[in-house]
């Protein structure tokens, strides 16, 4: 009986798909892979969608959420998705290793969002103070790649810290209440982790790495080369669209965050508004002023790949960072 | 007192009581010592996690991972069961299969959903199959060695007779393999979802699972926690289902102080 039921529920299923399917043919579908979880730090696409802006440029363009770069990498390397966002760093390294068929085609962040977060009587008050105390960070962070970095950048290394790992959603309640006096976590979750020591009745400090000369970028539109290569189109067009949401978020946020929310209903408004202000300082900003907006600029992608290189111990000479963007895809 | 509640009003109204007493002592500590939300919601303020989103988003979630953990379930069912019919037939399959169906066992599923993930790619495929590794050995093994457990003095009677190999299994082995075959639905209808939940943890844009993982993104516990209570309802909801199947169509198979 269930079977029958379930067989029915799936038939009817594939009906309206396929109804939607034709409807919608008019329109070229892109699959938008998201580097992680939905949230106000990735409103460009919400808004792309939302506001009408992938439609006007004949798009029609479905998000798919990811657990990490290396993941979202990886499907867009295997062609499940065909165009999304990744960690610069991430996309060289998967460059260097193993030649995978993804490349950017223009920067998101153009600042490292990597942190340190301490809340205030924690004896930690500049970076260099880190020395001695109790740092947690969740397992698969790309942080965890550039701290050793940054650590001999101020003369010290790994074992002059404590160094734990432990869940990302665990971060914050560790910090709070006491069992770790540092945290690493991105420049993106500066609201929430207010909100949480505002909770605790306690004040947060945020030292981001980039003031260290932790000068990198990190977010970064990248695509499959086979979308690229069959459908350079309409990449161009969606390039275009993309940027053009870049553009709106700074001068509308609250309309963004409305966009953010009415496609994910599970993410309320403050949540989103707190991401999307906390994320605006990494895409506009001196750097953006100075190269534009979206700019893949040749110095800044060269020391991307010789910090990744050497935090991951990788040969310099094993890949040229110019192979691993392709600028011709960003609007004129 | 004793013979004013019978053993069956006994049997609901003291779990029940022991479950209120846990929530108003969880109540008074999360209070009493102002612990906050993000480290230890009350139950109170759980119960406001599940108005974080409207019934009918909650509805697509749970659908989208009931889904998945049913679909699973049967495909586990209509693979596991001949298989099993044919490791009891021939001792050469056996021979072949069991080593096989114990690697597949031990290896850790959560290690390998995100290479599935990645082979089958992100929609329902690779969730409906991670789900069917981990529910499918049980019903294996439950089934085989109910259809073994089946007294040879019956086998040969029906041999004697000269009955068919498929009569011997209809009316004799598969009968006589009913209560472990019961057994193995019921712990696989709960894998089924933990199976569920853990393709979603790797790959997923909705479900009960997915709700709880974006809401511990965003140190949403008491969301978090009403996730949870859903999947336990969800899981409980159907492992009353696969008891009530058994106590309706097959009630002989019961043990008989559970009829």
């Amino acid at each position: 009986m269930s079977i029958t039921k379930l067989a029915r529920v799936l038939g009817a299923g594939a009906i309206a798909l396929a109804a939607a399917a034709s409807s919608a043919s008019a329109q070229d579908k892109v699959i938008y892979q998201l580097d992680w979880l939905p949230g106000g730090d990735k409103a460009p696409i919400y808004v792309c969608i939302n506001r009408g802006f992938c439609k006007k440029a004949g798009l029609d363009v479905s998000i798919t959420s990811g657990r990490g770069s290396t993941e979202a990498i990886t499907k867009l390397g295997t062609g499940s998705s065909d165009i999304g966002s990744a960690g610069m760093e991430a996309l060289m390294a998967a460059k260097a290793r193993e030649n995978v068929p993804v490349i950017a085609v223009m920067s998101i962040f153009n600042q490292g969002p990597h942190a340190f977060f301490t809340l205030k009587g924690n004896g930690v008050t500049e970076m260099k103070d880190v020395k001695g105390k109790r740092i947690a960070t969740s397992p698969f962070t790309a942080s965890n790649v550039f701290l050793p970095l940054i650590l001999a950048d101020m003369g010290m290394s790994e074992s002059d810290i404590r160094l734990t790992k432990a869940d990302p959603g665990a971060l914050g309640p560790m910090l709070m209440t006491g069992s770790t006096d540092v945290i690493i976590a991105w420049m993106t979750d500066v609201s929430r982790y207010t909100n949480q020591a505002i909770a605790a009745k306690r004040e947060i400090v945020v030292m981001p790495w980039s003031t260290q000369g932790l000068n990198l970028y990190s977010a970064a539109l990248v695509a499959s080369e086979k979308f690229l290569k069959e459908r350079p189109d309409v990449a161009r067009r969606f390039v275009a669209a993309f940027k053009q949401s870049m553009e709106y978020v700074k001068t509308n946020p609250a309309e963004s965050v409305a966009a953010v929310t009415a496609i994910v209903p599970e993410l309320t408004g403050p949540d989103v508004n707190g991401q999307l202000k906390d994320m605006l300082v990494l895409m506009h900003n001196d750097v953006s002023a100075k190269d534009g907006l979206g700019a893949l600029e040749a110095k800044r992608l060269a020391e991307t790949w010789a910090r990744t290189a050497a935090s991951l111990k990788l040969d310099p000479k094993s890949l040229d960072p110019e192979k691993v963007v392709n600028r011709s895809f960003m609007p004129k | 007192m004793q013979a004013l509640i019978s053993p069956r009003a006994k049997s609901i109204i003291l779990p029940t009581i022991t479950f209120i007493a846990i929530l108003a002592i969880w109540e008074g500590v999360s209070r009493g010592f102002s612990i906050p939300a993000f480290v230890l919601p009350a139950p109170s303020r759980i119960l406001m996690g599940f108005e974080a989103i409207t019934f009918s988003r909650w509805m697509e979630h749970v659908w989208a991972t009931l889904r998945v953990a049913l679909i699973g379930y049967f495909v586990s069912i209509a693979v596991a069961i001949p298989i099993a019919i044919g490791l009891t037939r021939s001792k050469t399959l056996a021979d072949c299969l069991y080593p096989i169906l114990v690697v597949v066992q031990s290896t850790p599923i959560v290690a390998v959903a995100p290479i599935i993930i990645v082979v089958l790619g992100s929609q329902d495929a690779p969730r409906i199959v991670i789900t069917f590794l981990i529910t499918f050995f049980p019903l294996v093994v439950s089934t085989t060695t109910g259809l073994m457990a089946t007294p040879p003095e019956l086998i040969e009677l029906s041999r004697s007779l000269r009955a068919p190999a498929s009569r011997e299994f209809t009316q004799i082995r598969i009968p006589f393999a009913i209560p472990y075959i019961f057994s193995a639905l019921k712990i696989s209808i709960t894998l089924a979802v933990i199976g569920a939940v853990v393709a979603e943890f790797v790959a997923a844009d909705k479900g009960v699972g997915y709700f709880i993982q974006f809401s511990t993104s965003l140190f949403k516990l008491p969301e978090a926690w009403a996730g949870l209570g859903v999947l336990v309802l969800m899981s409980l909801t159907l492992f009353q289902l696969v008891e009530l199947t058994q106590r309706v169509f097959f009630p002989w198979s019961l043990p008989k102080d559970a009829t």
